[in-house]
């Protein structure tokens, strides 16, 4: 009797066995084209800093609040030479966020007067629009942009729109569950450049796959295998086939129930960490590290973010 | 001497003034979008922040005040 009945496991194993039957007419949405490296961005991109920085947000309301900010440490300067030449600031700033479902207003302002303000508003259910602005007091020296999104049902396209005559339109779209493929174009007027991209998307639930290519000579490659829940590991190719000009770098991210620690490793002999530790309820701590061997540059910051 | 120059002076803004009745509407919109996004960039530049605050006070629940300008 016992041999007769089948082994219960059986049936879900078949089920998990057997590959789903794709709906080709129902796939999901894909990410955004800008969005295309996000994870291995996030994991192999923190936002290093040098010197100290608290932080202290403050909410008012659920969707209002404000936030100040002092920063104290060396900042680069761009120059001529391969030596890098920091000068020692200090700011203070001052912002205001203004957090809806359909609307979003970020402004930021500076000590010394300089304005990075941010709007994205629903105006409906596809249709969203992202202004981005930094504006200072220098003539010439502001920017702006405009990005109008649609997102469709299994595509999105988007068209951009910049100061100094930037236009830009992308366009990207599932060609199966996992596999997103998409395509951009932009013209810069200024400078009298016009470029060409294609990007491609792979994604399954542990692992991410993506990769770029531009007219103006940028390839892109990224990798980002999800080991476990709190474990994840990355790694990025970029190659400037004009330039020949080649940057690979391995990184880990480490998501713990306190903390979150992210490293990397370049091929330029950078090494670099960040960890933000959570201190408390609405206390976090954060220290940044980036140590550059080739061009002997050593970055060290510490941070406290106070708030939300 | 200085009259001839005068003359010559002469001579090319009435030249000039023959062509610019073409394109004058075309010279006009751009002296109006060039004057509008100054505009448009001092009134964001001075304004964005304060219309964020004015927006956020207005949503319910309504922040006080001294809410938004204690440091606590």
């Amino acid at each position: 009797m016992a041999a007769l009945v089948p082994p219960p496991v059986s049936p879900a194993a078949a089920e998990a066995i057997k590959p789903e039957k794709v709906d080709y007419m129902d796939l999901p949405t894909p990410i955004p084209y800008e969005e295309i490296h996000r994870e291995a961005l996030m994991s192999l991109k923190p936002e290093h800093f040098e010197g100290m920085r608290v932080d202290f947000t403050k909410g008012l309301n659920q969707r209002f609040s404000l936030s100040h900010s002092i920063i104290m440490g060396p900042t680069e300067i761009p120059s001529q030479s391969a030596e890098t030449i920091k000068i020692p600031t200090a700011h203070y700033e001052f912002g205001a966020n203004f957090i809806d479902p359909k609307l979003m207003l970020f402004g930021r302002v500076l000590t010394d007067g300089r304005v990075n303000a941010r709007v994205k508003c629903d105006l409906s259910e596809n249709l969203s629009m992202k202004a981005n602005a930094q504006l200072t007091s220098e003539p010439h020296m502001s920017h702006g942009m405009v990005n109008f999104d649609y997102k469709g049902t299994d595509y999105r396209a988007q068209f951009q729109l910049g100061n100094g005559a930037l236009l830009g339109a992308s366009y990207i779209q599932s060609v199966t569950p996992n596999l997103s493929l998409g395509g951009e174009v932009f013209w810069a007027g200024q400078h009298r450049k016009s470029g060409l991209g294609y990007a491609a998307r792979y994604n399954t639930d542990k692992m991410v796959a993506a990769g770029q290519v531009a007219s103006t000579g940028m390839v892109a490659l990224s990798y980002v295998q999800k080991v476990s829940e709190k474990v994840s590991l990355a790694s990025d190719l970029m190659y400037n086939y004009m330039s020949r000009d080649v940057t690979a770098s391995f990184g880990y991210d480490y998501i713990l129930r306190q903390c979150r620690l992210r490293g990397k490793i370049d091929s330029n002999g950078c090494t670099s960490a960040f960890l933000e530790e959570r201190l408390n309820m609405g206390l976090n701590f954060i220290l940044s590290a980036e140590i550059d061997h080739m061009k002997k540059d050593y970055k060290f910051g510490f941070g406290l973010t106070v708030g939300e | 001497m200085s009259s001839k120059v005068v003359l010559k002076g002469k001579g090319k803004s009435t030249k000039g003034s023959k062509p610019s009745v073409d394109n004058s509407t075309s010279k006009l919109f751009k002296e109006w979008s060039t004057w509008t996004i100054k505009k448009a960039k001092v009134i964001t530049h001075y304004g964005f922040i304060p219309l964020i605050i004015v927006i956020g006070m207005n949503s319910d629940p309504k922040p006080s005040i001294s809410q938004l300008l204690s440091p606590v």
